[in-house]
């Protein structure tokens, strides 16, 4: 997507950041801006998750707008 | 150090084993074990086994996407050990590995132990002398113990799988170290595998499996009835990938289980569909996040899941694979796998 002009973010959580900026090198997309939450997800309580997940809306419209300035 | 894409880098070593290994271990080339110095003599010998180009690309290897020309295949083939009539099954297996269907990206990156098994059929299996018989999926067959290590140094150098960056395996398992074997297909009652899988008897082909670990049974059972039920239970186990996923078990049949069945006049295909229909495990069964993977990987194929529907392992009973190998005994081996792939099998080409 990020080729074709638009902007495009990943979620990752922080066990797999350097898988994800290894394929994103290595699909020739380095600069692929990824926003990151912690790792473990699953077991944590809903209260938690809407924290992560209002952080993560905030990572990811700021790293957005970098991506398309 | 000299590069051009898709050709192997060559550098200058000194002419001494420990030194070389010393770069090896240093660069992450290897798997942990003492590797064989690829010179260019020993890269050219195995080059001398097919007919295909040196710098032919025969696929690109998840999840580094790296170029697995016949060349670092054959590099990584000298690195194992290999002799240098090997390479033409690793080049079927690197184009094997590469299949949409077996799902490399995920088997390479996954938390899951999962180990890339080589399964040899037909002539070549027997030329090269891949053991299928006494500790086949065990050491000593310099065959079995060079091409699986050989595919596993192609997935890490080639495909960048390194553990802890690419490769994500929370524990990994021994069988990536190595993990091959031939079908003894000398003593079998039934089609060998690539005759089913649509070869004919006299092709050599290797199959690429997923293979999440390896359960050994040991049952003196002599009635057919009670060895399925037995290998059926050994099969329901709740953390599995391949009831939330819909999977494709495998087994290695040793001979004297397979003439049980045989002798009770069940072909393969009655074989699975006995173990298919009693490994049915109640939803219940499951943990509440598992039945929530499941809900969410299978409703499509089996409807909306209760507490009470019997989940099959697999969506069908053709999804089950056998193999026989092993020595003699009262033992078989049933081999759990990732879920998310299905087997590929390939002719093993100009060898």
């Amino acid at each position: 997507m990020a080729k074709q002009g638009k902007a495009a973010v990943t979620v990752c959580s922080t066990a797999f950041l350097t898988l994800g900026r290894a394929q994103a090198r290595a699909l020739g997309n380095a600069e692929l801006p990824i926003a990151v939450i912690p790792h473990p997800f699953g077991g944590r309580t809903r209260d938690e998750v809407r924290k992560i997940a209002e952080q993560c809306a905030a990572d990811i419209a700021k790293l957005v707008s970098g991506a398309s300035s | 150090m000299s590069t051009e894409p898709d050709r192997a880098a060559t550098f200058e070593a000194p002419d001494d084993f420990d030194a070389i290994n010393r770069i090896y271990r240093e660069k992450h080339w290897s798997d942990g074990l003492p590797v064989v110095p690829p010179t260019a003599a020993r890269v050219d010998a195995m080059l001398r086994h097919t007919q295909r180009g040196r710098h032919d690309v025969v696929a690109r290897i998840a999840p580094g996407f790296g170029a697995a020309t016949v060349e670092r295949i054959a590099i990584n083939a000298v690195l194992a050990g290999c002799d240098p009539e090997y390479l033409p099954v690793l080049i079927a297996a690197t184009e094997a590995v590469a299949d949409p269907a077996f799902n490399l990206q995920g088997i390479q990156a996954t938390t899951n132990p999962v180990a890339v098994w080589l399964v040899v059929n037909g002539p070549v299996a027997r030329r090269l002398q891949v053991n299928a018989t006494f500790n086949c999926i065990g050491q000593g067959a310099w065959a079995n113990a060079t091409l699986g290590r050989a595919l596993r140094l192609i997935l890490q150098n080639i495909g960048g799988a390194l553990p802890g960056a690419m490769d994500r395996a929370t524990h990994g398992q021994p069988g990536k170290y190595t993990f091959c074997c031939a079908e003894n297909e000398e003593h079998h009652p039934w089609q060998p595998l690539h005759v089913e899988r649509g070869f004919a008897l006299t092709d050599s082909t290797v199959t690429v499996v997923g293979a999440e670990g390896t359960m050994n049974m040991n049952t003196h059972a002599k009635d057919a009835d009670e060895l399925a039920r037995v290998i059926a239970e050994t099969m329901m186990h709740p953390p599995s990938n391949e009831y939330v996923h819909g999977g494709e078990p495998w087994f290695i049949l040793g001979s004297e289980h397979a003439e049980i069945f045989q002798r009770a006049g069940w072909d393969k295909a009655r074989v699975k569909r006995e173990l298919w229909q009693r490994s049915k495990m109640a939803v219940r069964q499951l943990s509440v996040k598992e039945i929530d993977r499941a809900r969410a990987s299978r409703t499509g194929e089996l409807g909306e899941l209760s507490a009470d529907t019997l989940l099959p392992i697999s969506p069908s009973a053709d999804d089950i694979q056998l193999i026989i190998a092993g020595g003699p005994g009262t033992h078989s081996v049933y081999v759990p796998c990732f879920g998310n792939s299905r087997a590929v099998t390939r002719r093993v080409g100009d060898a």
